[in-house]
């Protein structure tokens, strides 16, 4: 099967409540397992996030060679996943603004089970200028 | 719990050590494999100009979610928890970074008492890493 080639992102172009399309996948054990350690939290409960549900929906959607630094996420938890089970992520654009003449993009992504169960709700504020950033953290003299 | 038992309630301090196995790990998690500034040196110094990979901030959400599932216990936080966290500073291999929350209040909403927790994450350096709120709803 050919791949097919994803549009490249485009931020001016990308427009607020456009939708980044639905995927599917099944939350297994090890998934959980290697959550688990990697956040020293034998009791974690919300894998997910670290399948970062709404960036995902965005990298399915669209090439972006620009990529971006994680300014803020926020996150409502509704019902633990449970393993072995479907999970259906639901993405789309919530917002798009300009602050300090940074560009900034919200992606959201709704997830639920094969069940119909509500998991979550993933909201990412990605600021679209990463090298800034970087600048900022290691200011060049 | 009710909530009036939440305002005198110790919340936990919680502390995590970061290692990059630990980031990779994290960033295994996902369904789509690809390199990127979590998990590569070089896409990190291509990106950022940093010399190093960062931890993905979400790595902190987290914590943050650890700390208050403890604070409110799974039956509330895990139906009705929220973690907002907005990320300041990075975090990288060998940092050790301290979550930490306070309580700020309560509020009745249509379903309960809605409590709301100010939560800090800090590196070893008391540099300030991420900063944000934690909510659940009591029944």
């Amino acid at each position: 099967m050919t791949q097919q080639k994803l549009p490249e992102l485009d931020y001016n172009k990308l427009e607020i409540g456009e939708e980044l399309g639905t995927y599917e996948y099944v939350l297994t054990q090890e998934m959980i397992d290697e959550y688990r350690k990697s956040v020293d939290d034998p009791d974690g409960a919300f894998p997910t996030i670290a399948v970062k549900h709404d960036a995902t929906a965005l990298g399915l959607a669209y090439e972006d060679n620009t990529g971006g630094v994680n300014a803020g996420n926020e996150i409502e938890l509704h019902n633990p996943p449970i393993a072995g089970k479907k999970i259906r992520v639901t993405g789309r654009i919530h917002d798009k603004y300009s602050r300090r003449d940074k560009p900034y993009l919200v992606i959201e992504a709704t997830a639920t089970d094969e069940d119909g169960r509500l998991i979550e709700r993933m909201r990412t504020y990605q600021m679209k200028k990463p090298d800034e950033v970087g600048k900022k953290w290691h200011p060049q003299s | 719990m009710a909530s009036t038992e939440l305002e005198t309630k110790a919340i936990p301090t919680l502390s995590k050590s970061i290692t990059q196995v630990k980031i990779n790990q994290f960033e295994s998690c996902g369904i789509r494999e690809r390199e990127n500034i979590h998990n590569s040196p070089e896409l990190a110094k291509q990106r950022l100009g940093t010399t190093y990979p960062i931890a993905s901030g979400r790595m902190s959400v987290a914590f943050a979610a650890e700390l208050l599932r403890k604070y409110f216990g799974p039956e509330v936080f895990h139906h009705s928890g929220v973690v907002n966290l907005k990320f300041l500073r990075p975090v990288k291999e060998g940092d050790a970074v301290t979550i930490s929350g306070q309580y700020n209040s309560s509020a009745e909403v249509e379903n309960g008492t809605l409590v709301t927790v100010d939560i800090t994450c800090q590196n070893q350096n008391g540099d300030t890493t991420a900063i944000g709120q934690g909510s659940a709803v009591i029944n």
